[in-house]
């Protein structure tokens, strides 16, 4: 009976394991690329993450900044953020790796999936100067523009999930309400505009999508940073 | 031994199969679908191939200004005011499902038949009717001043308006 059980699991370990292909030649980028665990929180007193959920929820989407260097960091906790050590918004220390998760990093509002039911609802994503309108945002799937706002534009992928992409510059938004977008068409560039509020030049990313529970659903927003990391490893290899 | 079973189980626990929900539609509402005053075009046209039950406030299903982007499982319309965008949406489709979680069970446990919430200065309610999820969002120039998207006062005005002006099995 043991040896039944055994046979089929050594198979698909064998049939998992890679076959060695050409050596993988890492980018001078992909070798400094770094990143903390997901929900792993950095400073610890900005909350608590999902740690251990490493569940890629949007497999496969293009990295949403056209290029790289690219730092995903917590904006408020960073130095010169609103809670964060005094100095500059672009201190070069906020321009470096390792990447920090900030999904469930403290906030007011609701999000099922956090611990004590509140936090971030998405991630913050620096680009690679602290300049504004000099980046690109760009469409992480083929898909439709449902909604643009005064700082959002908002993706339905073919996959039924819905990206936000918050605080790009108005007047650079390239794209329509209703407009057919394909896997890494601009959107607009990366600003901070956020109305009349101040905020900081970073990308505000989330991800939001329909979970179906025992035949009831709930639509939330899920942990982005995994999928992230994922597709940032792909974009600094040249296969966005 | 035991850790070759376990990963697996692990994994096991969100399934990334999309899908459509089952939908129970509704009757109360149908009355609204033959309004006595045909809704403008823009509607009416906009959301002909929806097949979820379609919902806006009414007091704004005959603003003509409004932008209607819809297909087979979805639909979202918005209207643009000064200083402001209203916007409202309504999602058939799920993408992942999980079954016998007791954290996610509580998770739907606890979530109310409707929340508002100011997030990102923008104020938002979601809810689900008949298994289709929903959401509202009304978002401003001024999010710290204007009373739109700092009180609640207005989107739950919006929600206890909601009509259902079209959408078929």
């Amino acid at each position: 009976m043991r040896k039944l059980f055994i046979i089929p699991m050594l198979l698909i370990i064998t049939a998992c394991q890679k076959k060695p292909d050409a050596p993988v030649v890492l980018t001078e980028e992909e070798k400094s690329f770094s990143f903390s665990a997901a929900g792993k929180l950095t400073p610890a007193k900005s909350g608590r993450g999902r740690l251990g959920d490493n569940y890629i929820y949007a497999p496969d989407i293009r990295f949403p900044i056209e290029s790289g260097p690219a730092y995903l960091n917590s904006q408020v906790y960073g130095i010169g953020g609103y809670l964060g050590p005094k100095g500059s918004l672009c201190d070069e220390k906020n321009y470096q790796y390792p990447w920090h998760d900030n999904y469930c990093e403290k906030r007011r509002w609701g999000m099922p999936l956090c611990d004590g039911g509140k936090g971030h609802q998405g991630v913050d994503i620096r680009t690679s100067t602290c300049e504004k309108k000099k980046y690109y945002a760009v469409a992480v799937e083929d898909g439709t523009i449902t909604y643009i706002g005064r700082y959002t534009v908002k993706l339905r992928g073919e996959s039924g999930r819905t990206y936000r992409y918050l605080h790009l510059d108005s007047p650079s938004v390239l794209v329509k309400r209703g407009a057919k977008v394909r896997r890494g068409d601009r959107l607009g560039l990366v600003s901070n505009n956020m109305g009349s509020t101040k905020t900081s030049i970073h990308l505000h990313f989330d991800i939001k999508q329909t979970i179906k529970i025992d035949g009831k659903s709930t639509k939330v927003y899920v942990p982005p940073y995994t999928s992230l990391v994922d597709a940032y490893k792909r974009l600094l290899h040249g296969n966005p | 031994m035991r850790l070759l079973l376990i990963i697996p189980f692990i994994f096991s626990l969100l399934h990334a199969d999309s899908g459509i929900l089952d939908i129970k539609w509704p009757k109360a509402n149908a009355k609204h679908l033959k309004p006595s005053i045909p809704y403008p075009k823009v509607l009416t046209e906009g959301i002909k191939d929806v097949k979820l039950p379609v919902y806006i406030p009414n007091s704004y299903a005959y603003d003509k200004n409004m932008v209607v982007v819809a297909d087979n499982n979805f639909y979202t319309i918005s209207f643009l005011f000064k200083g402001a965008t209203i916007m409202i949406s309504g999602d058939k489709t799920f993408q992942e499902s999980v079954s016998n979680n007791p954290k996610f069970k509580a998770m739907l446990k606890a979530t109310p038949p409707v929340t508002f919430e100011q997030e990102e200065g923008i104020m938002t309610a979601e809810f689900n009717r008949h298994g289709v999820n929903y959401s509202m969002a009304i978002e401003c120039d001024n999010p710290n001043i204007d009373e739109r998207c700092k009180e609640t006062k207005l989107i739950k005005e919006l929600y206890n308006r909601l009509i259902m002006v079209g959408g078929r099995p």
